[in-house]
């Protein structure tokens, strides 16, 4: 049992000695994550809430394919980056495999059903009542999106919080487009899920430690927040 | 503005809920319009503010079809008072805000209305946190701030204390005198039409009568 009290002594050191390595590998992790879960936001909530509003042909269709999206398995987003990314590929001239470009493209491809559909659904609920409003006051289709996401705005931050803890707990979609290459592409769970088999586990415990730390602040941010209204 | 309506048929699915040949609403009068519940009064009310395009038959607003500048110059307050997570004040700017009036001139607007509806003391509070009488008030000054040319109100004085009902009775007045807005209003209160109305319409079953 000596091996778990060791692992998290040496964790605790990793963490509290500002270890050079073990804090790349979390800005890493949180850089990508963010990244990815801002660029997805930035274009799926404006999207998100106009096709919620909107009538059209197939809208039945349309909501359960993209429900079914949502869970989309992580290992797939990666293995579709990876074909498209890899040298032979269709985008093989960039040169993007294995570098946190990849990462970023493969965990923004992952959130985006995931954030599409929550906020569509959001929309779909509650932007009707927000459309008819702005439309008696004069709003243009412009003003009805922007005035629908600040009355949303609450749900919608709790959204994108879901999506970028996805994002973040992921292992499949940054193992296979990153490659976990040490200093390079190494992020939280790539590391411990390799730390983990390599038997090695103080970085695999303080990396844990981490993750989890994030997610509690995150969950807490949020419920703080949502409270308010 | 002068609201035409002819040949309009409504249905939902196979039910027919309005059957009108031909209805004028007078321009720059008050106009009531009375029925028991379920004639199909805010079924016309949503068809002349544009909000509902399904039907058949033909409406216009001064001889035109519905457009864009028609939808920025009418608004309708509905009997369920909705109004923006954001303070009272800016929940009344909002119409001239969209309007691109300048901020100055929106804080001057915005405070005349308020005191004229006597509301000064919610003016900071968060809109969505209002009582249902109060939010009516704010709803009913949303719609006016603009000086729009159709006025449609169903409902509007609901669940109003008498001495509310006055005022805004008094405000919808004033709006008609001032700018010659025409006003569409669908009420129960016979006495409160009475007051208000130069003409009145008559729903029953989604027929005109009398
Ligand atoms: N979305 C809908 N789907 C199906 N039927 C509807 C819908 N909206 C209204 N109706 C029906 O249309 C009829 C007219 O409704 P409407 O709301 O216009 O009546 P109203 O005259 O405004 O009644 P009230 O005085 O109670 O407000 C009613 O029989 C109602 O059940
Ligand atoms: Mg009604």
């Amino acid at each position: 049992m000596d091996y778990i009290y060791d692992g998290f002594k040496e964790a605790i050191k990793l963490l509290l000695g500002f270890d050079k390595e073990v804090y790349g590998i979390i800005y890493l992790s949180l850089f990508v994550s963010t990244t990815a879960t801002i660029i997805s936001s930035l274009i799926c909530i404006p999207v998100g809430i106009y096709l919620g509003i909107k009538e059209f042909k197939g809208k039945k269709a349309f909501s359960r394919t993209l429900y079914t999206f949502m869970s989309i398995p992580s290992v797939i987003v990666g293995l579709v980056v990876a074909i498209i990314l890899s040298r032979r590929g269709p985008f093989g001239r960039f040169d993007l495999l294995y570098t946190p470009k990849a990462m970023i493209i493969a965990q923004t491809l992952l959130v985006t059903p995931l954030i599409l559909g929550l906020t569509y659904s959001l929309s779909k609920s509650r932007g009707k009542e927000i459309e008819k409003i702005g439309i008696t006051l004069g709003a243009n289709k412009r003003d009805i999106i922007i005035l629908t996401i600040k009355e949303l705005k609450v749900d919608l931050i709790v959204n994108i919080v879901t999506a970028f803890s996805r994002a973040i707990s992921e292992v499949g979609a940054v193992m296979i487009v990153g490659g976990n290459i040490k200093n390079r592409t190494r992020v939280i769970t790539t590391t411990i899920s390799m730390m983990n088999s390599m038997g090695d586990y103080p970085m695999a415990i303080a990396l844990g430690i981490v993750l989890l730390l994030i997610s509690f602040i995150i969950n807490s941010a949020i419920y703080s927040y949502g409270g308010e209204d | 503005m002068e609201i035409s309506v002819k040949n309009l048929e409504k249905y939902y699915s196979e039910k027919q809920i309005l059957d009108i040949e031909d209805l004028v609403i007078e321009k720059g009068k008050i106009t009531g319009l009375i029925g028991p519940n379920g004639s199909g009064k805010s079924t016309l009310l949503n068809i002349i503010a544009g909000l509902d395009k399904d039907f058949y038959g033909v409406v216009k607003y001064d001889g035109e079809l519905i457009n864009k500048s028609i939808y920025k110059n009418m608004t309708l307050v509905f009997q369920k008072p909705y109004l923006f997570k954001k303070k009272v004040s800016e929940n009344i700017g909002y119409p001239l805000k969209l309007r691109k009036v300048d901020k100055e001139e929106i804080k001057i607007r915005v405070g005349e209305i308020i005191g004229r509806f006597e509301i000064e003391d919610l003016k900071d509070k968060k809109a969505h946190l209002l009582s249902g009488g109060e939010s009516q008030k704010v709803n009913l000054a949303r719609a006016l701030v603009f000086d729009p040319k159709l006025l449609l109100l169903d409902e509007p004085t609901s669940n109003i204390d008498p001495e509310s009902i006055k005022i805004m009775e008094r405000e919808i007045l004033r709006f008609n005198e001032e700018t010659k807005g025409t006003v569409l209003i669908v009420t129960h209160n016979i006495e409160q039409s009475k007051r208000l109305c130069d003409n009145l319409i008559y729903l029953d079953e989604g027929k005109v009568g009398f």
